[in-house]
């Protein structure tokens, strides 16, 4: 009983001492800064060759601490423990969460040297609901279509254009033998539709962009209501059903693929069609498929528009800030983002350059993949709604309606009535319902 | 209850040495020399109090506050587990969770049972066998799980639906389909787990006294009859171990669930742990997290009771 009580007591204290100094900065402090990333193997050596020409630069050490694993499960246990690194790097998504948690700081443009530079659509993704700077962009993407050129050639079709071809390059890729082994085992369209991570979401918010669609509309004022009830979020569920439950083109399995499998299902011949980031151009060329696919802008539907994504760098509450603004000038400077793209050639942890001054395309020897990758991104990215309060939560339920009505091959127009039931349930929740 | 209770108390006073007042007067004699069983207990209590009972008070504690690591926890009372009674995909993880418990324990009971008549016995063969057998115990559940992952490739192509194909079944869905990945599940669960019992039965068989076979058998019992009425009372005592610990590992299953589907298709093979997992992780909900896991932690003490108190009874 009484060690009870002792427990009760020093966890009071503990939490009492939580609301003391949040937000507070150690601009005065000195000392090598700690960085934490999210990301693992290849990643942290690109990371780490950015960090040491930091070093060599301006004098000041790095130590970093990565983990692709609960990255921000363990952030939070640093925060409970108020021993917050000074900056982290985190998918772009994680903006609102930071700060609703309030472990993140409020950036000044002016203290961020080369500020000017910066990419606009990235650099306004980093501000919150209500248009303060939250974060300073790293790199970004947008989401391609990978074909098998290969199987295309084989079957005499046409490279995509619209919709309507992609699903006819689909059907004969799992119905005519693309690969020519005589063995019905080829699909046309690979697509990762897991809930973990919230996957299934991910892959279907370009269909829903470009469908006309959208998750929310906004009321103003950081305010939404959920959008999901339209006639082109139906249309958008719809047709990802007729992929998978009417012409049944979609490799098996895919209800519990994450990104790694549906990358093996392309890399090993099972699908010929997927949807990802350019990221992947690394990955794939260091497999049999290097060199058997091309790359188009995705034609899901009549709009233009594809997913983008980012990461961010992150101030964090209590930061040493003279010397974490050198870092974040230095990271979004032209020498750190050319190395983020080609120091280490497994891993692009720069995929598309933030720096207006630094072209992808020539970083990489002028490969066209990456000229398309830029092109694509300016003209059709389209980021989801990473300053939400805690858009994970909501893209984690879209992601297990959508799941359980691809499942079931479920009425597109039920589940979209739900899902959207729900997403205001939990806009409401986190206080930017309108 | 308790002949087992009874039991170990009787043994402890006959083992400190009769009678107990007496040994209550040397302790004293001895001056202070109390203390020492707790020193050498001292460390793993305190291995356990820092690992297991902290973080549990902790967690306790926690499923109190709307929980924010930084700006310090709000209180909300028992708002947390209002919460949980209203959350349909948590009411219906709970129903996964027992169904897969239930299933998963009889099924690896029956197996390991089977197997252990199958392969007790001191013949070197047999120990060859038995070692084989055991291996899906000590592979990885991650491991074994990518494994069955490519096994139940659920197209016709697939290893397990080529077999099926063979004998004229056509290619089944497995754990991509919500009305077979739970089933599928346990099957893989049931293959890990089977051995491990069929371990503890060969245990419990090898104890059992050879004469009370053979004057069965001179009663002119056959096989089946030994069974029902030597083998089987006998094994009693094993079986409550092996529902027991059973019971427990099925209701926290993990690994299997996170790495086989994570909770999919449609949410058909969601449990309770990785369901915990996903909002302390994902929804970033810790304290709706620790409400849930205190709850786990209340039924998973209470069951412990409830067949503690039912083989008592039975015993008596």
């Amino acid at each position: 009983m009484a060690t009870l009580a002792a427990i009760a007591i020093s966890a009071t204290a503990l939490t009492g001492c939580g609301g003391g100094n949040s937000g507070g900065s150690a601009a005065n402090a000195t000392g090598p800064l700690s960085v934490w990333v999210r990301g693992s193997g290849d990643s942290m050596k690109a990371y780490q060759a950015i960090f040491s020409a930091f070093t060599a630069q301006t004098g000041i050490k790095v130590n970093v601490f990565s983990t692709l694993t609960d990255f921000e499960t363990k952030l939070s246990a640093a925060a409970s423990a108020h021993k917050l690194p000074d900056i982290a790097v985190d998918d772009a998504a994680q903006l609102g969460s930071f700060e609703t948690q309030g472990i993140i700081q409020q950036i000044e443009p002016s203290t961020i040297s080369g500020s000017g530079q910066l990419e606009s659509t990235a650099w306004n993704e980093a501000k919150d609901s209500a248009g303060n700077d939250y974060a300073v962009p790293f790199s970004v993407q947008a989401n391609l279509l990978f074909i098998r050129k290969d199987w295309l050639a084989k079957l005499h079709l046409p490279v995509p254009t619209t919709w309507a071809q992609v699903v006819q390059d689909a059907v004969a890729f799992t119905n005519d033998d693309p690969d020519g082994d005589g063995k019905a085992d080829t699909y046309g369209m690979d697509v990762p539709g897991s809930t973990s991570r919230g996957y299934i979401s991910w892959w279907w918010s370009t269909m829903l962009w470009q469908a006309g669609g959208d998750y929310v509309k906004s009321d103003g004022g950081g305010k939404y209501t959920a959008a999901l009830d339209g006639s082109a979020a139906v249309t958008a569920a719809q047709e990802f059903e007729q992929l998978a439950c009417t012409d049944k083109v979609v490799q098996p399995g895919y209800l519990n693929d994450d990104t790694t499998a549906a990358n093996k299902a392309f890399e090993t011949g099972v699908a010929g069609m997927y949807l990802t980031g350019p990221y992947a151009f690394a990955t794939f060329d260091a497999t049999a498929v290097k060199g058997k696919y091309v790359v188009v802008a995705p034609p899901l539907g009549p709009t233009s528009a594809t997913l983008a994504e980012g990461t961010d760098m992150y101030l964090m509450a209590g930061a040493k800030n003279n010397e974490a603004d050198k870092l974040l000038s230095f990271m979004i400077s032209a020498k750190a983002q050319n190395l983020g793209m080609t120091a280490v050639s497994t891993a692009t942890v720069v995929r598309l350059p933030v720096n207006n001054t630094v072209s992808a395309t020539a970083a990489h020897s002028n490969d066209p993949r990456w000229a398309l990758a830029q092109q694509v991104y300016a003209s059709a990215g389209h980021f989801e709604y990473d300053s939400m309060p805690n858009w994970t939560a909501l893209r984690q339920e879209t992601s297990n309606e959508i799941n359980a009505m691809m499942a079931n091959c479920s009425s597109p127009s039920t589940a979209m009535t739900n899902l959207n039931t729900k997403f205001q349930s939990l806009l409401q929740q986190q206080g930017v319902a309108g | 209850m308790a002949s087992m209770t009874t039991s170990t108390a009787r043994t402890a006073s006959e083992a400190s040495a009769t009678p107990g007042r007496r040994a209550g007067s040397r302790r004293v004699g001895r001056g202070g020399r109390a203390y020492v069983p707790w020193l050498f207990l001292a460390p793993a209590l305190l291995f356990l109090g820092v690992f297991r009972f902290w973080p549990t008070a902790w967690g306790m504690y926690l499923s109190l506050f709307h929980v924010r690591p930084y700006l310090g926890n709000q209180w909300i009372g028992f708002g947390n587990y209002t919460k949980a009674f209203g959350d349909p995909a948590l009411i219906s993880a709970v129903w996964h969770t027992i169904f897969d418990a239930l299933a998963s324990v009889l099924g690896s009971a029956f197996i390991g049972f089977c197997l252990a008549l199958l392969l007790e016995g001191p013949a070197r063969h047999l120990r060859l066998l038995r070692t084989a057998v055991f291996l899906p115990v000590v592979v990885a559940m991650v491991a074994a799980a990518e494994l069955w992952n490519e096994l139940l490739f659920p197209a016709r192509t697939g290893a397990v639906n080529t077999l099926l194909g063979d004998v004229g079944i056509g290619p089944q869905q497995f754990l991509s389909s919500p009305h077979q990945a739970l089933a599928s599940v346990i099957a893989v669960q049931i293959w890990k787990s089977a051995p491990y019992d069929m371990i503890i039965f060969v245990a419990g068989l090898a104890g059992i006294d050879r004469e009370l076979y053979e004057a069965a058998a001179i009663d002119g019992a056959g096989a089946l009859q030994r069974l029902r009425f030597v083998t089987l009372p006998a094994l009693r005592p094993v079986t409550t171990i092996v529902l027991t610990l059973g019971v427990i590992r099925g209701l926290r299953v993990f690994t299997e669930i996170y790495v086989l589907t994570d909770g999919g298709p449609a949410g058909s093979t969601q449990t309770v742990v990785p369901y915990d997992y996903m909002q302390a992780t994902t929804n970033n909900d810790v304290g709706y997290a620790a409400a849930i896991s205190t709850m786990l932690l209340v039924v998973t003490a209470l069951l412990t009771l409830a067949v503690r108190w039912w083989r008592a009874k039975v015993e008596d």
